[in-house]
C-alpha cells in the first residue's frame, strides 16, 4: 500500500520486545547520563579541559599497551625487556589513575561518544 | 517573543489539529515559501530537559506524521521568527534535499542487548608471570583478546540485522558498543509501504537468534536522519 495523503499508513508506533525490563534499565542508563543543564563556571571548564586531555592520554596509553602486547606476542622481546616494558606501562596506568582522582573523574568519564562511530575507547 | 521550533515540513498547507506545545502554548505552522515549520511561542529563553518537555516535543512532531514526513529539529531549538526565516532562505536547497531524502519514509529502530559472557582468553603457559611487569602485560593481552572477540560478535550482529532488512531500507545509522550490554542500535529509514515487510523480516531474525534480546520499535519521525543544523545559527549568529 503506497503512502499518500489520501491513503495514509497508520503511524502509531509499536514497541516489540520480550525483555521490557532489561531495555528500560539500559535506556534509563542513557537518560541518567544526560545533564539536565550545563553549568558554565570556572571549575567545570577546568574539569572539562582535564577530562579532554586525560581522555586523549588514556587513548594513547591503550595504544601503547596494544603495541607492547603485539611485540610481546611477536617474540622479538627478551623476558627482561617484557618485564621492563610491563613495569613502565604499570607506572603510566598508576599515574593516570592518580590524575583522575585529583580531578574527580572515573574510568567512564574518560571516553568520548563519537555518535554512530561509537566510543573513542 | 521567541519561537520553539519542532519540525520542518514541505507540502503542508495548514494544521488540522495539534497537541499543545511546550508550556501548553498553541502550535502553529509558520510558512516560508514552500517550507513550513511547526512552532509555538515561548516566554523563556531555554527549555529545560525534562521527560514532559521531551514527550511534548515528540507528540507535536508525530502529529503531522500521518500527513507528511517532517524533519524534526533538535530538542530545545529556540529562535526568533526573523532568524528562522533567514535560516530557511539560506539553507533552502539543503533542507529540500534532506526532505526529499526522507519523503514517504519513517524511522524504525532495532536494539539488541547481549548477555554477559565470561569468555576472556585463558592464560597461556608462557604467560605465567615471572615478575609484576610481565604479569601486567599478560593480563592486558587477555583483555585485548576479549575486546576483539566482543567487537567481532558486535559486527556479526550488525551483519545479521543488515542482511535481514536488506532491500527494505533507504538509509541506516548503526551504533555498535561491543563492551556494553546494549551492544547494537540501528535506525533504519523505511518507505511507509514496506514497514510491514520490514517488521516481518526483523521478526524472522529475532526467531533465528533466541539467545539475543531484541527491541523493535517504530514507526517514528526520522529523528536519526534529520541533521538540521539550526544550532549553527544560534551558536555563531549567522543570520
Amino acid at each position: 500500500m503506497a503512502f499518500s495523503p489520501e491513503n495514509p499508513l497508520s503511524v502509531e508506533p509499536e514497541i516489540e520486545t520480550s525483555h521490557v525490563d532489561e531495555f528500560v534499565e539500559q535506556l534509563r542508563c542513557v537518560t541518567d547520563s544526560l545533564p539536565s543543564r550545563i553549568n558554565i563556571d570556572a571549575q567545570s571548564v577546568e574539569q572539562g579541559l582535564a577530562k579532554l586531555v586525560l581522555t586523549l592520554i588514556e587513548f594513547i596509553r591503550r595504544l601503547l599497551e596494544k603495541q607492547a602486547v603485539r611485540r610481546m606476542e611477536g617474540g622479538d622481546l627478551s623476558p627482561e625487556q617484557i618485564e621492563e616494558l610491563g613495569l613502565a606501562l604499570m607506572g603510566l596506568e598508576a599515574k593516570l589513575q592518580e590524575l583522575k582522582s585529583q580531578f574527580g573523574l572515573t574510568d567512564e568519564d574518560l571516553n568520548l561518544d563519537l555518535g554512530p562511530i561509537g566510543r573513542l575507547i | 517573543m521567541k519561537l520553539y521550533a519542532y519540525c520542518l515540513t514541505q507540502g503542508l498547507d495548514a494544521l488540522d489539529h495539534s497537541p499543545p506545545g511546550i508550556s501548553d502554548a498553541k502550535v502553529s505552522l509558520l510558512k516560508h515559501e514552500e517550507l513550513g515549520v511547526l512552532v509555538s511561542g515561548l516566554e523563556i529563553d531555554a527549555v529545560p530537559v525534562t521527560p514532559e518537555h521531551a514527550l511534548t516535543h515528540a507528540a507535536v512532531v508525530r502529529s503531522v506524521l500521518d500527513r507528511t514526513t517532517p524533519l524534526p529539529f533538535r530538542f530545545g531549538t529556540v529562535v526568533g521568527e526573523q532568524q528562522l526565516k533567514n535560516y530557511l532562505t539560506a539553507r533552502k536547497a539543503a533542507l529540500q534535499t534532506q526532505l526529499k531524502h526522507v519523503h514517504g519514509c519513517v524511522e524504525m529502530n532495532v536494539k539488541i542487548i547481549q548477555q554477559v559472557q565470561n569468555d576472556e582468553a585463558a592464560p597461556r603457559p608462557e604467560d605465567r608471570p615471572q615478575g609484576p611487569g610481565t604479569a601486567f602485560l599478560a593480563e592486558k593481552r587477555r583483555e585485548i583478546i576479549g575486546d576483539e572477540r566482543k567487537a567481532d560478535q558486535a559486527a556479526e550482529l550488525s551483519t545479521l540485522v543488515h542482511e535481514a532488512v536488506d532491500g527494505l531500507i533507504k538509509d541506516e545509522q548503526v551504533t555498535l558498543r561491543p563492551s556494553e550490554r546494549l551492544v547494537f542500535a540501528a535506525a533504519h529509514l523505511v518507505e511507509r509501504s514496506t514497514v510491514q515487510a520490514y517488521r516481518e523480516k526483523v521478526s524472522e531474525a529475532v526467531k533465528r537468534r533466541p539467545e539475543l534480546h531484541f527491541l523493535v520499535s517504530g514507526p517514528w519521525p526520522p529523528y536519526s536522519f534529520a541533521n538540521i543544523e539550526l544550532e549553527f545559527l544560534t551558536q555563531f549568529g549567522v543570520t
